[in-house]
């Protein structure tokens, strides 16, 4: 059995549109933290044996570049990942800078390479970009424990080796392995993977859950941690709002024109 | 004067512009940007009936700004917030002399805020005292993102910015009005971190800062430094549209407000021409909280505090007496143009007198 198959794959083992979209679906908009399958940013999966042509939409054309940038590199590498897929190409659409934004990508430049203009790389922007997550993740995470009977003293302890996954349940242990509680996996599994991201997780520091500047949060302040983790998720859905508005005005079927000048 | 559930609600709308994105007005691409991006929002936000075509969006001019503020009573004072954006456009977008084509006919009407932009040096400091010279400034609008020459933006923290600081706080303007808003190609994103008002705020305990658009989209980075600057207010505008659409993500953005401001800090404000407030102020006096979002945060957002929000705060902050305003508006011009005569008339009369 091939890996194709065993992956969604069709009879022949040639890539399929539900594959390509099982990918995109792992590209999230970096400001929302949602994956652009979820936001229907895309337009058209384009297949040609191993060849991929992703095209997409923004809310806006004037989206950050820096953003555009990374969701447009991330889908092309997340598809590119996919057995059996020998080239990814990606079209942003219609956006203020969809030209250097498509040519770097589908040319594998560096950012400052495309913008030859930019006062600097993507990095630090997507790093930011993924605290505010980890932020907002981390909030769903802790909740789900507090669902599950435990108390802030007992959450702030928690270590990467006292959870135990088993599909879609996580086992999480406390008071020196004496009593486990069982969760959901999706939140804690979501906050790991935003936790790594973010470097926070090491041998030296183990606790899991971090407050918004990175450190071991002490007992006392769990609560206070707990209200900033929420803001960050509210922030985070608010500017989603924001853009789910200016996405559905902008698809709006009686939209005027906008004059558009080339000077 | 508003009225809601029978009880007068004084409106102080504290954002407010008149602009001019003419095509003869625009100098650069990024101007025509700048006012289509605006329209996407406008459009995004406003009731479909209520919507503008963008040619009348472009420049709409004293008369239409008083009927769209005064004509229906909605709104009893405004405060102007200049944009200047010299670089896009020939004679500004809205500068403090063009906002006081209306603030000087009207004056117990509106309130007229300067600017200052600390690239200007020595300059802008003459600058400076001139407007405050001229116009008797109470505040200052401050567009930290905007571009000049070569420069896509400006801190508050800045040894320059606290020159022009220092020189508000001797000449007796108290507000200080950064915005801090979404994010507005081509405008750099950075420009817009609200971590800069932070070390202003300590630094010149005297002054007020009103963060405008109350950070969004940093909210959280917004809310932790107010909570901890008693001198840190915030303005609503672009949060309070959502009301209209987004009724629970609207409740959501004030349960944060009220938790880490409380109900003495937030300022209404409709932006306009961006909003109208006759339907938007309508729109957020009618806003509840679920059961759920008090429960969580233990917040209220009832008649008392939106009066606060809605007018109350803004006068503290510019020094208006809201009985002394009603009485004067009883006869003014406006109230004479546009027949608001029952809007203050009966209401400050005691009952049983």
């Amino acid at each position: 059995m091939s890996t194709d198959s065993l992956d969604g794959g069709g009879d022949d083992g040639a890539v399929t549109e539900r594959q390509v979209r099982d990918r995109l679906d792992r590209v999230t908009d970096p400001e929302l933290d949602t994956s652009i399958v979820e936001l229907e940013y895309i337009d058209e999966i384009g297949i040609d044996d191993g060849e991929i042509h992703v095209a997409f939409t923004l809310p806006t054309a004037w989206c950050s570049p820096a953003f555009a940038w990374m969701m447009a590199t991330d889908a092309r590498d997340e598809v590119e990942a996919l057995p059996g897929v020998t080239r990814a190409t990606v079209e942003l659409r219609e956006h203020m800078h969809d030209a250097e934004i498509n040519r770097g990508v589908n040319e594998r430049l560096s950012f400052g390479a495309a913008f030859p203009d930019a006062d600097g790389d993507v990095a630090p922007v997507r790093a930011e970009l993924d605290e505010k997550a980890r932020l907002a993740r981390q909030h769903d995470a802790t909740g789900a424990l507090l669902d599950a009977g435990l108390d802030g003293k007992q959450i702030v302890t928690v270590v990467h080796d006292d959870i135990e996954f088993d599909d879609d349940q996580a086992r999480v242990w406390v008071r020196d392995g004496a009593l486990a509680v069982s969760v959901d996996a999706d939140p804690l599994e979501r906050y790991l993977e935003k936790a790594r991201a973010t470097g926070l997780v090491d041998d030296d520091h183990p606790e899991l859950f971090r407050t918004p500047e990175g450190d071991p949060i002490d007992p006392e302040s769990f609560e206070l941690v707990r209200h900033r983790t929420r803001s960050a998720g509210v922030n985070m859905s608010g500017q989603g709002s924001v853009c789910d508005a200016l996405h559905e005005a902008r698809r709006a079927a009686d939209r005027p024109p906008l004059s558009s000048r080339s000077d | 004067m508003y009225e809601y559930e029978g009880e007068d609600v004084f409106i102080i709308d504290s954002h407010l512009h008149l602009w001019d994105a003419t095509e003869e007005n625009i100098v650069h691409e990024g101007g025509e940007q700048f006012i289509q991006c605006f329209y996407d929002y406008h459009t995004a936000f406003t009731p479909e009936e209520r919507q503008w075509s963008l040619e009348e969006y472009r420049k709409y001019g004293a008369d239409r700004m008083k009927q769209d503020l005064f004509g229906n009573g909605a709104v009893d004072m405004g405060i102007f917030q200049p944009t200047y954006l010299t670089d896009f456009y020939d004679e500004g977008f809205n500068t403090t002399e063009q906002n006081a084509e209306l603030a000087e006919e009207y004056p117990e009407r509106f309130v007229l805020n300067g600017t200052f932009d600390p690239r200007d040096g020595e300059e802008g400091l003459e600058y400076l005292e001139e407007l405050n010279d001229k116009y008797d400034l109470q505040g200052v609008k401050l567009y930290t993102a905007e571009w000049r020459g070569d420069s896509k933006g400006w801190r508050l923290d800045s040894e320059e910015s606290f020159k022009f600081l220092e020189k508000c706080a001797e000449l007796g303007i108290r507000n200080i009005h950064p915005h801090k808003g979404p994010t507005i190609r081509p405008l750099n994103r950075d420009a817009f971190d609200v971590a800069d008002v932070d070390d202003a705020a300590t630094s010149f305990p005297e002054l007020n800062f009103v963060v405008e658009h109350v950070g969004l989209p940093r909210l959280d980075d917004f809310c932790w430094i107010a909570a901890q600057e008693p001198n840190v207010y915030g303005g609503l505008a672009v949060a309070a549209p959502m009301a209209v659409h987004r009724p629970r993500k609207f409740g959501e953005i004030m349960d944060e407000l009220l938790f880490w401001l409380g109900e003495d800090r937030l300022l209404f404000g409709s932006d306009y021409a961006l909003w109208n407030p006759d339907w938007l102020v309508d729109v957020v006096m009618n806003a509840e909280l679920t059961d759920e979002q008090r429960d969580e945060y233990g917040v209220e957002l009832d008649l008392e505090t939106k009066k606060k929000i809605m007018g109350e705060n803004a006068a503290e902050l510019y020094d208006i007496d809201i009985e002394e305003k009603k009485r004067e508006f009883q006869s003014d011009a406006i109230t004479a143009e546009f027949g608001l005569e029952d809007h203050y008339g009966t209401s400050t009369a005691p009952a049983d007198d």
